[in-house]
């Protein structure tokens, strides 16, 4: 059974890179120790070396990418409920596609935080961390952390707001007086991703990258 | 006979044990020289054959005379000696075909002697000083005094049985630098004893015959000493204690020494070597009117002989500085090049860490001053190493100031190692080299490869759970069928 149990492709896989991660982990920290080289584990010297460019990019991609994420799942759940229920009800079909906006919207947060963020990655000459400046790494963070704001916001969003559409539509299938109040609960779904995106807003007010 | 024999060797055993202690006083260098002796008696006379001593031990004074005096209270009285000036035993490893090759064998008489003589005794390292006084010993016992002879001598001679004589062939032996006469001298010996052998047996005359010489021809002594301290090592050899090691080491590096490889600068505060420089090539360049001159100072600091000057060097707890002195250095007359150094603890690291903090460039009076606080550091019981130390190229060290005369400097250090502290047996410690092993482009790298594995490893989740919708399947119901018209 437990064969069986391994079989599973899920299984393969979340052991084999579980497995990946932490034998690699285990196995540093182990050579680490052992070679009485732990001091030259350094934190520091990592987020300074590292290029602020990377975190930049890093948090341009992750702002469109999981925010597209997050409105693709909305989209996906709330149009097969549509759908099906509209095989039986096809009344539900033009009231409910507000939910699919609502889906989308978070998209579109995403895209506009990805050009709002790309659009302050400036060129800037320096080498070496005394010549970049803090400034330049404060930029570089910002970004990362304003990406990633808001890409886990409305991916979250995004889901909350295909779930909540998808019960709606079923509902309305049984009986039209339900929608508008369970259109209400899409809206304090559909909040969230607003939020992420003021917060991501604030993080890349004061960034200014360049020399 | 035998009563004043015992006193006789008794008086001899004092006085060559008087003469032995002076010898080795004397030689006490040499005292590991040997030279071989072989002893064989003549055929019919049947001697009781004494234990040949074990393999590598060297025989003594007092075994060799017991061993001559049983040799030849049994023996015949009449002793031939072939005294060669010099012989080894590698003599007979390169000349007698001892590798299967008989036939170049430069003794045949020799082994022929051996083979037909009833009892023989091979003595193959007899301590050198000591074998000399084998005719000292054979005069005693005998009481004759020895006869000169060769071998026409011989021939005229008339020997008898029952009286002791002593008769002494001496035999050449090649100056040693030319192997092709050493073989025809020791051919020629042969022959000699061969002759002499059948000359004895004509006379039918039982006797006692010995091979040996009056000093080695090798200097066997001068290898095994190399052996035990200079290059190599026996593989039984203990090794004692770590002044032993030290001492070895520290030959060894001098034997070792080629060009290219020496030894660091050191400077000693007292007697403890207190700081540590090596690098591959030290190097400054100055930009002046619009060109770069530069100069080498490697020759005059490193290298085998060169002991640079190093007033003003100081070193304690927390601080070390190391001064070079230079004289006549791109037109200044003095010319300085210091490392400033300073450990302390570090509360969040909770070690001790090291830092270069600056390389300075003094010159008539003026001072140009690198930092190097921001890249060379190591933890302060380590060294630290970099292949490349430089201010212009991937630059560990940059001017203190943009005003600073340094900006006009280029200071280029390769395959530079230094130490300021802890410094023990005046070996550097462990090297904390400048290159990790990720450099910050991988990490980088394995970031954002990370990153698209878990993105992926999401993506491979999502599509493994997709099912087939099969809640209308109907095994058993009619087939779908799509018609082909509307």
């Amino acid at each position: 059974m437990l064969l069986e149990c391994m079989m599973n492709g899920h299984a393969i896989l979340y052991t084999g890179v579980t497995l990946a991660f932490w034998s690699t982990i285990l196995i540093v920290g182990i050579c680490y120790t052992i070679f009485d080289l732990g001091f030259r584990f350094d934190v520091a010297w990592f987020l300074t070396e590292t290029s602020p460019f990377m975190w930049a990019s890093l948090g341009i991609g992750l702002a469109i990418s999981l925010s597209v994420v997050g409105a693709a799942w909305g989209i996906y759940i709330t149009g097969s409920s549509i759908i099906g229920g509209g095989v039986k009800a096809p009344r539900i079909k033009t009231k409910n596609l507000v939910s699919i906006i609502f889906c989308e919207a978070v998209a579109i947060y995403g895209i506009i935080m990805a050009i709002v963020i790309s659009n302050m990655a400036e060129r800037f000459t320096g080498t070496t961390p005394e010549t970049i400046g803090a400034r330049n790494y404060q930029a570089g963070y910002s970004m990362f952390g304003a990406g990633l704001t808001v890409g886990f916001s409305n991916l979250f969003c995004g889901i909350c707001v295909g779930i909540v559409g998808s019960g709606a539509a079923l509902a309305d299938a049984q009986n039209a007086s339900l929608f508008v109040k369970i259109l209400i609960v899409e809206i304090f779904g559909s909040a969230i991703g607003l939020f992420g995106v003021i917060v991501a807003i604030l993080q890349t007010s004061k960034v200014k990258m360049g020399d | 006979m035998a009563t004043t024999g015992t006193m006789h060797l008794q008086r001899i055993s004092a006085s060559l044990a008087v003469l032995l202690a002076l010898f080795s006083l004397l030689n006490s260098a040499k005292c590991d020289e040997q030279v071989p002796l072989i002893l064989w008696t003549s055929e019919g006379v049947s001697t009781s054959t004494q234990a040949p001593p074990a393999a590598g031990h060297i025989v003594e004074q007092q075994q060799l005379s017991s061993y001559l005096e049983k040799a030849l209270n049994e023996g015949a009285k009449n002793v031939v000696l072939f005294l060669q000036d010099k012989m080894s035993i590698e003599d007979f490893t390169m000349y007698g075909g001892a590798f299967g090759n008989k036939q170049d064998s430069v003794y045949p008489n020799l082994e022929v002697a051996l083979m037909s003589s009833s009892s023989r005794l091979v003595l193959p390292a007899v301590s050198w000083p000591a074998s000399n006084a084998v005719i000292g010993q054979l005069q005693d016992q005998l009481e004759t005094s020895p006869l000169y002879m060769d071998p026409e001598t011989l021939s005229q001679l008339r020997l008898n049985a029952s009286s002791s004589a002593l008769l002494v062939f001496r035999l050449p032996y090649g100056i040693g630098a030319d192997l092709m006469s050493a073989k025809e001298i020791l051919s020629g010996n042969d022959e000699v004893i061969g002759q002499v052998m059948s000359i004895m047996k004509s006379q039918s005359v039982p006797y006692t015959a010995i091979y040996t010489a009056l000093r080695p021809s090798r200097e066997a002594a001068s290898l095994s000493m190399e052996a035990g301290q200079g290059g190599g090592r026996s593989l039984l050899q203990y090794r004692g204690g770590y002044r032993d090691r030290e001492r070895e080491r520290e030959r060894q590096r001098k034997v070792k020494e080629r060009p290219g490889v020496y030894g660091p600068v050191e400077f000693k505060e007292g007697d403890e070597t207190c700081i540590l420089l090596w690098a591959k090539s030290l190097s400054v360049k100055i930009l002046r009117s619009g060109t770069w001159e530069d100069h080498d100072l490697t020759p005059s600091t490193f290298g085998e002989g060169v002991s640079p000057k190093l007033h003003g060097s100081s070193c304690d707890k927390t601080k070390a500085r190391l001064v070079l002195n230079y004289e006549n250095v791109l037109g200044h007359r003095s010319f300085k090049l210091m490392f400033a150094m300073s450990q302390r603890h570090y509360k969040v690291s909770a070690r001790r860490w090291f830092t270069l903090d600056a390389v300075e460039l003094e010159y008539d009076g003026t001072k140009a001053t690198f930092n190097g606080s921001r890249h060379i550091y190591a933890p302060a019981e380590y060294s630290y190493r970099c292949e490349s130390v430089t201010n212009f190229r991937w630059p560990l060290l940059t001017p203190r100031t943009s005003k600073d005369p340094s900006n006009q400097w280029r200071v280029s250090f390769e395959d530079f190692q230094i130490q300021g502290f802890n410094v023990s047996s005046s070996e550097f410690s462990y090297a904390s080299d400048c290159a990790g092993f990720f450099s910050p482009g991988i990490w980088m790298g394995l970031i954002t490869s990370l990153l698209m594995v878990l993105v992926l490893t999401y993506g491979l989740h999502m599509i493994m759970q997709l099912r087939t919708m099969d809640r209308f399947d109907d095994p058993k119901g009619p087939a779908i069928s799509v018609p082909q018209t509307e």
